[in-house]
């Protein structure tokens, strides 16, 4: 399914004139500094170092390494992933800080590659999560990958970088890809829905069966709150 | 006879001590010392002239022993450090009172000999810092060793063990300081301090380099000074919490009281520089300020190894010492200044940090470093009070540690003494990684199941803490108000005054102004809490909505590493770490043993009559003759 596509485009009216050009900067500003999270899948990872390091130096762009998810902006997907894999890179995406963009190095990415057969790999990533850009090739050269991030930063300033939103909007069709790889007792720890009315993108394709089957036997995390009480608590069931 | 203001606080304090020891058994017993500590305090501030404008308050009390007149009097130096023993002494019985006492009986304590044996280490450290000749010196300084005997001994165990190795040392040193006394006094005939001053002049090098050494070794045992610290540690840490909390504070500052009153303001410092090492380029003044700088560094690296947050605390409690001697050795007026002001800073630091360590230890029921972790969301406050302790303790504004530290520092510069300097630095070093294990493995990282239901330490403990915690933030922010009374007390031992404003000190070769410093660290602060806060909404997640590489994380998984904490540091310095202090006490240990062994041999071998017969014929031989 291409959802890509089909999110619908709202033209919201904005009084402020001043709005646009603060706009703009904004996404001028985040396409500017994007951190990249180090979470490398398969062989595409090989030709990283040679793009951040001197001779391509993706830093010229703003482009640089982050160790963790929650201030990353890009998840690179370099290669093939199997289903374990997946697991993880579902999770580390959902703990990702929206706007946040997936981009599916080489092929296997895009419909399993060499690897079409095999039994441990999903096949197609965006099945499973938005993909905002893929880069061919197996594998594509550093000079790929930096020409690839920066048509990203082109599409985050221009506006158009926005699938995750589609994460949210189609939570449903996503989870029900994940259910049918991973079995129904599914879950992550981040609770997407929550997520969705946060960033006010929840819509008819954000619930349905799937979530529901979720909701049966979701155990959720319960948030640890700073707590100034001077009693003890009694013990939680 | 009219009582002078010194007599009514000795009296209060010996009304305190009575009052602990009469109905020290009740539980509002702890409330009613607090309160009498409290009018000890303010006692004190009557005689806050001699903090500002120096001068003396003679005790009415004075008598004649042996040709020895007797006196007790306060001055400018006395007070400061009453001010700081009366102070611990205040909060952390504060502490003492309420939740924690509860406990303490619950476990088996013995409340009663708890606040006899405080109050009995105040009025001893009160009746030391008024000693008004070096035989009312000596007879202070025996009192506070034993009464800190007391107080250390009190837990039992292992307590007891680390209390009989303190008053080893303690009495080696008292003996030293004795031995000292018998060479003043034949020096000088008397044991006034205008005579001893006037004695010194005339004493021959030999004899001060002797009474360098005897007294300087003496009190050094008191203060933890390297090769004499291995029994401080475990004696302070073993103490029950407010007791670590008062000794950490001010106990071994009384060795720093005595070296000011006898090395620096009788002998003098330029005397003391005077003493030159045979065949070395060094004097004794140079012996002292390396010693200070190797008592600075060699705990402070043995704390970065300790696994008990009170063996940390106590080990840095011996190192900071070091930066205090080191500030006075040096002398001139920054020093001088920076070593009373870490006197005072360290205090107040020293006793909110093991309070805090306490609180944890009230609710968690450990100090082990290994065992805890996450504490932050549960214990938010105590987190803070440790957090404003540590950065005091590290030197790092906007505390008040910062300010005394760089005052150091500043005249090491200022005499040109940069390797001393670069010492200082690798201390600070160690203190920085081992505070930051410190609040690490207690507060940060990942609650541990079992502590899921921990609440904060109770308001009687919460408050001293938070009165303290601000005290260390406020005199970082104004070191003015203390460096106002060390301004009387250099001037009564004889040390150059440095200029001092609120915000800090005026100097030619670079001021501080803690005013600026702090507020354009706030400013920053500022800018960046504008950020965070107009970026809209955070969200709180779960400790397991983490990131460990994609691991899917649940609470049986362990992914705080507290052990080995230092492993990449320690594979480079761990060498280093051989135990010679260790070596070197066993080894005198066993030679002593070993000696007392033959000497039993001996009179266990001859029978009795003998040596009665042998005795009793030298004792008339000696008549006789």
């Amino acid at each position: 399914m291409s959802s890509i596509k089909q999110i619908p485009v709202v033209e919201t009216k904005r009084t402020n004139p001043l709005a646009r050009v603060f706009d703009d900067l904004v996404r001028f500003c985040r396409s500017r500094s994007l951190f990249i999270l180090h979470y490398c899948t398969g062989c595409g990872a090989i030709e990283l170092p040679p793009a951040m390091t001197s001779r391509f130096d993706m830093e010229r762009l703003g482009i640089q390494p982050m160790v963790s998810p929650r201030q990353a902006d890009i998840l690179l997907i370099t290669g093939y992933v199997s289903i374990k894999t997946l697991k993880r890179v579902i999770l580390t995406y959902e703990q990702m800080g929206s706007p946040k963009y997936v981009i599916g190095i080489c092929s296997c990415t895009v419909n399993g590659g060499m690897y079409w057969q095999s039994y441990a790999t999903a096949k197609k990533l965006d099945e499973y999560m938005p993909v905002d850009l893929y880069i061919a090739g197996c594998m594509p050269r550093p000079e790929a990958v930096i020409t690839g991030l920066q048509q990203l930063m082109d599409r985050i300033h221009s506006g158009q970088a926005n699938s995750w939103e589609d994460y949210y909007r189609n939570y449903d069709y996503y989870l029900g890809n994940q259910q049918k790889l991973f079995g129904e007792n599914w879950q992550t720890p981040t609770d997407v829905i929550t997520e969705a009315k946060h960033y006010d993108l929840l819509s008819e394709g954000t619930l349905g069966d799937h979530t529901r089957l979720l909701e049966q036997h979701q155990k959720p995390l319960e948030a640890l709150d700073m707590r100034l009480g001077h009693e003890l608590k009694e013990p939680r069931k | 006879m009219i009582l002078t203001l010194l007599d009514e606080l000795l009296l209060f304090s010996g009304v305190t001590l009575l009052v602990a020891l009469t109905i020290g058994r009740g539980l509002a017993a702890g409330w009613m010392v607090t309160i009498l500590y409290g009018g000890q305090l303010l006692a004190l501030t009557k005689m806050a002239a001699l903090g500002y404008e120096g001068g003396t308050i003679a005790s009415s009390l004075s008598f004649e022993v042996m040709g020895q007149m007797l006196n007790w009097r306060f001055d400018a130096l006395s007070w400061f450090f009453a001010l700081i023993t009366l102070g611990s002494a205040l909060l952390s019985s504060w502490f003492s009172c309420g939740a924690w006492e509860r406990d303490y009986i619950k476990q088996g304590g013995n409340i009663w000999l708890f606040h006899t044996a405080m109050a009995l280490n105040v009025f001893t450290m009160l009746i030391l810092l008024a000693s008004g000749d070096l035989l009312s010196l000596f007879i202070g300084w025996e009192l506070v060793s034993w009464a800190g005997f007391l107080l250390m001994a009190l837990a039992g165990g292992v307590a007891t063990k680390a209390a009989m190795r303190y008053i080893t040392y303690a009495m080696a040193g008292g003996m030293a300081v004795f031995g000292g006394l018998a060479l003043v006094y034949s020096a000088s005939g008397s044991l006034q301090l205008e005579a001893v001053i006037t004695a010194v002049e005339q004493i021959s090098t030999t004899k001060l380099w002797l009474l360098v050494i005897l007294f300087g070794g003496g009190f050094g045992i008191k203060m933890g000074l390297l090769p004499f610290h291995l029994w401080q540690a475990p004696a302070y840490a073993e103490t029950p919490g407010p007791g670590s909390a008062f000794l950490g504070a001010i106990s071994s500052r009384m060795g720093l009281f005595a070296i000011l009153l006898v090395l620096v303001k009788l002998f003098g410092i330029v005397n003391i520089d005077n003493l030159k090492v045979p065949f070395t380029l060094i004097d004794a003044r140079d012996l002292l300020a390396w010693l200070a700088v190797l008592t600075i560094i060699l705990p402070t690296f043995t704390a970065m190894k300790q696994n008990d947050a009170r063996h940390l605390l106590a080990w840095h409690g011996i190192g900071q010492g070091g930066y205090m001697l080191l500030g006075i050795v040096v002398a001139d007026a920054m020093g001088g200044a920076g070593g009373l002001l870490h006197v005072f800073n360290h205090a107040t630091y020293q006793a909110a940090l093991f309070m805090a360590v306490t609180a944890v230890i009230y609710r968690t029921g450990t100090s082990d470093l290994n065992k805890l972790g996450g504490l932050v969301v549960r214990m938010p406050l105590s987190f803070m009070v440790l957090l404003i302790g540590i950065i005091g303790l590290a030197g790092l504004p906007p505390m008040n540690g910062f300010v005394s530290k760089w005052l150091v520092y500043r005249s090491l510069l200022n005499q040109g003494m940069p390797l001393l300097f670069l010492a200082a630095v690798i201390g600070t070093l160690g203190t920085i990684l081992s505070v930051y294990k410190l609040i690490h493995n207690i507060f940060l990282g990942q609650l541990r199941v079992e502590h899921e239901h921990v609440a904060e330490a109770p308001w009687s403990m919460m408050i001293p803490m938070l009165i303290l915690s601000a005290i260390i933030f406020i005199t970082g922010l104004m070191p003015g108000i203390p460096l106002e009374w060390i301004a009387s007390v250099l001037q009564t031992v004889g040390l150059p005054v440095p200029q001092y404003t609120l915000g800090g000190v005026e100097s030619n070769s670079g001021s501080l102004d803690m005013i600026w410093v702090i507020g354009v660290l706030f400013a920053g602060f500022g800018i960046g809490a504008v950020i965070f806060y107009s970026a809209g909404r955070s969200k709180r997640v779960h400790q397991l909505d983490n990131y460990a590489g994609g691991h899917f994380l649940s609470a049986d998984v362990r992914y705080q590493y507290s052990d080995n904490f230092y492993a990449g540091l320690m594979h480079l310095i761990g060498g280093w770490y051989r135990g010679s202090f260790l070596w070197l006490e066993r080894s005198i240990t066993s030679m002593i043993e070993f000696l007392s062994l033959g000497m039993q041999g001996l009179y266990r071998r001859a029978n009795a009559e003998f040596y009665l017969l042998s005795t009793a014929l030298f004792v008339i031989a000696w008549a006789v003759i």
